[in-house]
C-alpha cells in the first residue's frame, strides 16, 4: 500500500474512518469516528494481521533527550560534600539545543571504595565529564553515574587557568605550573592516538 | 451622487472600498515559515500591510517562577509574548513601550486561550511551550494576524495540534441607516477590516475559530473566542455577523494550508535530495 510518493498531511486533516481495522497511531488523533493529523509531514501505513495503523510523522526531527544508559558529556557546575550538579551538553555525538540538568551523587563517583570518596578530590566546578545516565528518579533531574573506568573528568582548567594534562587515574597536571590536583580521570585514549590507528 | 454624512472613506460608491476591495474580500496573504534558525519554529504573516512574527521554543523545562507551580501540574503550560514595535504605527506615531502595557496583556491571555484549544497539553506534561509574538507593521485586524502566525509557527515547530486556529475580523460601519438595516442583515459589515475601517466609528468583532472540514462541501467551524470592541451592536445583527466571519476563516484556512504544503514540498524535496 506504500505509495512511491509520500502523501503530505496537514494538521487537522481527516485521514480515514477510525474502526476495528484502520487504527490511530502515532502523530494522529480518533474524534467522531475519523482519523486526523496531528503534524504537518507524512503519511505511514503500517499493516499488520489485517489491521492498519495510521501513522503521521513530522519533518522537523524530534528533540533529542538523555535516555538510561547513554554517554553523556557535561559540565559540572556546583560541587558539595554530597551530590554534584551538572549541566548536560552532549548527549553522545549529538549536541543539545537545550540545557538538560543532572545530578552526580557521592556514591555513583567510584565503583571501589564508596565509603572514602570524597567529592572536592574528584571534581571541581567548571570540569567537563564524561557520565552515564542513570534511570530517572526525579522530575527534572537526570541521575548521573562516573563508576567506570572511561568516565570522569577529561578537561579540567587548574587554578591559572592552563589546560591540565591527566598523568595517571587521580591526579591531573597543570601543563603551566606542573601542580598537581586530585581529579577522577577519565580512561579515554587520546586522539592522535586513536587518529593513528585509523 | 451625494455624499453622506460620516467617514467619506466608508462611503458605498459601487460597493468598492477606501482601499479597493469588496465587502467580503480579504486583504492579501503571504507567509513564510521557518524564518529563525534558532527558533524551533518560527513563521513570518503579512495581511495587507500588517506584519507580524512569531516564534515558538519548546517544550523544554519550565523555567524562572513558572518552574515552581509546575511540581503538581499534569498539564503543559503554553507562556504567551505579544509585543508591538514602537515604530509599527503610521507616521509620527511611536509606542512608548513594545510591551507590557494593559492592552498587550489583554491579548497575550486570549491569545495563550486559542493556543491552548488546539495544543493537547496532556502530551507534555511538566513542560512549558513559548509563544513570542512581535507587530512590525500595524494596518488593522493585527491580532488576528498574530494569531494566524502563531498557529502557522507551531506546524514549523513540529508540535501535534488539532487543527488551525484561524482569527478574522468583520467591522460594521456606523453609517447604515436604518432602511439598510431591515433589507439585508450584514448590510455594512466589511471582512478583514484595516486600519481606517478599525477606527471609524462602529462596531469591530474579532473570532477565533476552527474550521473543520467535515468533506468537500461542508465546513464546520467551532468558536474558540469572541472580541468585540467599539460601540453597541444590537443582537439580532451578531448571528449574522459571525457566520460571516467564520465563512471567512475558511478561506483564510485554505490559504495558510497551501503555504504549508507548499513548505512541506520543499523541505521533502530537500531531504529526498540528501537521502
Amino acid at each position: 500500500m506504500n505509495p512511491k510518493y509520500p502523501i503530505i498531511c496537514s494538521p487537522g486533516q481527516r485521514l480515514c474512518q477510525a474502526n476495528k481495522q484502520y487504527i490511530a497511531g502515532q502523530g494522529t488523533y480518533e474524534e467522531l469516528g475519523y482519523i486526523y493529523s496531528k503534524f504537518a509531514g507524512t503519511v505511514k501505513v503500517i499493516e499488520k494481521d489485517e489491521t492498519y495503523t495510521i501513522e503521521a510523522h513530522g519533518l522537523p526531527d524530534p528533540t533529542i533527550v538523555p535516555a538510561p544508559g547513554d554517554i553523556i558529556t557535561a559540565l559540572v557546575t556546583l560541587v558539595n560534600q554530597r551530590f554534584a550538579k551538572c549541566d548536560i551538553k552532549c548527549v553522545g555525538d549529538v549536541t543539545l539545543s537545550k540545557k538538560y540538568r543532572g545530578i552526580l551523587r557521592r556514591e555513583e563517583v567510584r565503583a571501589t571504595e564508596k565509603d572514602r570518596i570524597e567529592m572536592y578530590k574528584s571534581f571541581r566546578p567548571g570540569d567537563i565529564i564524561l557520565a552515564r545516565v542513570l534511570p530517572m528518579t526525579e522530575a527534572h533531574t537526570f541521575q548521573l553515574t562516573t563508576a567506570e573506568d572511561e568516565l570522569g573528568v577529561v578537561i579540567a582548567e587548574s587554578a591559572e587557568g592552563a589546560q591540565m594534562v591527566p598523568v595517571s587515574w587521580t591526579e591531573m597536571q597543570c601543563s603551566k605550573t606542573s601542580i598537581r590536583e586530585p581529579r577522577k580521570v577519565a580512561k579515554v585514549v587520546p586522539e592522535d592516538v586513536a587518529l593513528g590507528k585509523k | 451622487m451625494e455624499q453622506r454624512n460620516g467617514n467619506p472613506v466608508l462611503q458605498k460608491v459601487a460597493f468598492v472600498r477606501g482601499d479597493g476591495r469588496s465587502p467580503s474580500e480579504i486583504r492579501h496573504i503571504s507567509a513564510r515559515l521557518g524564518v529563525f534558525g534558532q527558533a524551533d519554529g518560527s513563521a513570518y504573516l503579512q495581511q495587507g500591510l500588517t506584519k507580524v512574527l512569531a516564534t515558538v521554543y519548546g517544550p523544554h523545562q519550565p523555567r524562572g517562577k513558572s518552574a515552581g507551580n509546575m511540581l503538581k501540574a499534569v498539564k503543559g503550560i503554553v507562556n504567551c509574548q505579544y509585543s508591538t514595535a514602537v515604530f509599527s504605527f503610521g507616521a509620527g506615531v511611536r509606542k512608548k513601550r513594545p510591551r507590557g502595557d494593559r492592552k498587550s496583556q489583554e491579548r497575550e491571555q486570549q491569545l495563550r486561550h486559542a493556543m491552548e484549544a488546539i495544543i493537547n497539553l496532556e502530551l507534555f506534561a511538566k513542560s512549558q511551550i513559548d509563544i513570542f509574538i512581535e507587530v512590525l507593521q500595524v494596518d488593522g485586524s493585527e491580532f488576528c494576524v498574530a494569531v494566524n502566525a502563531a498557529t502557522l509557527a507551531l506546524i514549523d515547530a513540529g508540535i501535534p495540534i488539532k487543527d488551525y486556529a484561524i482569527a478574522c475580523s468583520i467591522t460594521v460601519a456606523d453609517d447604515v441607516t436604518e432602511k439598510d438595516e431591515e433589507g439585508a442583515q450584514d448590510g455594512g459589515s466589511l471582512i478583514d477590516a484595516n486600519w481606517v475601517e478599525e477606527c471609524s466609528p462602529g462596531f469591530t468583532l474579532s473570532i477565533v475559530s476552527l474550521p473543520k472540514v467535515v468533506d468537500e462541501t461542508q465546513t464546520q467551524s467551532s468558536l474558540i473566542l469572541a472580541h468585540g470592541a467599539g460601540r453597541r451592536l444590537h443582537l439580532s445583527r451578531l448571528e449574522a455577523l459571525r457566520q460571516r466571519a467564520l465563512d471567512a476563516c475558511k478561506d483564510i484556512r485554505d490559504i495558510l494550508d497551501a503555504v504549508v504544503r507548499n513548505h512541506l514540498h520543499t523541505h521533502a524535496a530537500i531531504q529526498s535530495v540528501e537521502k
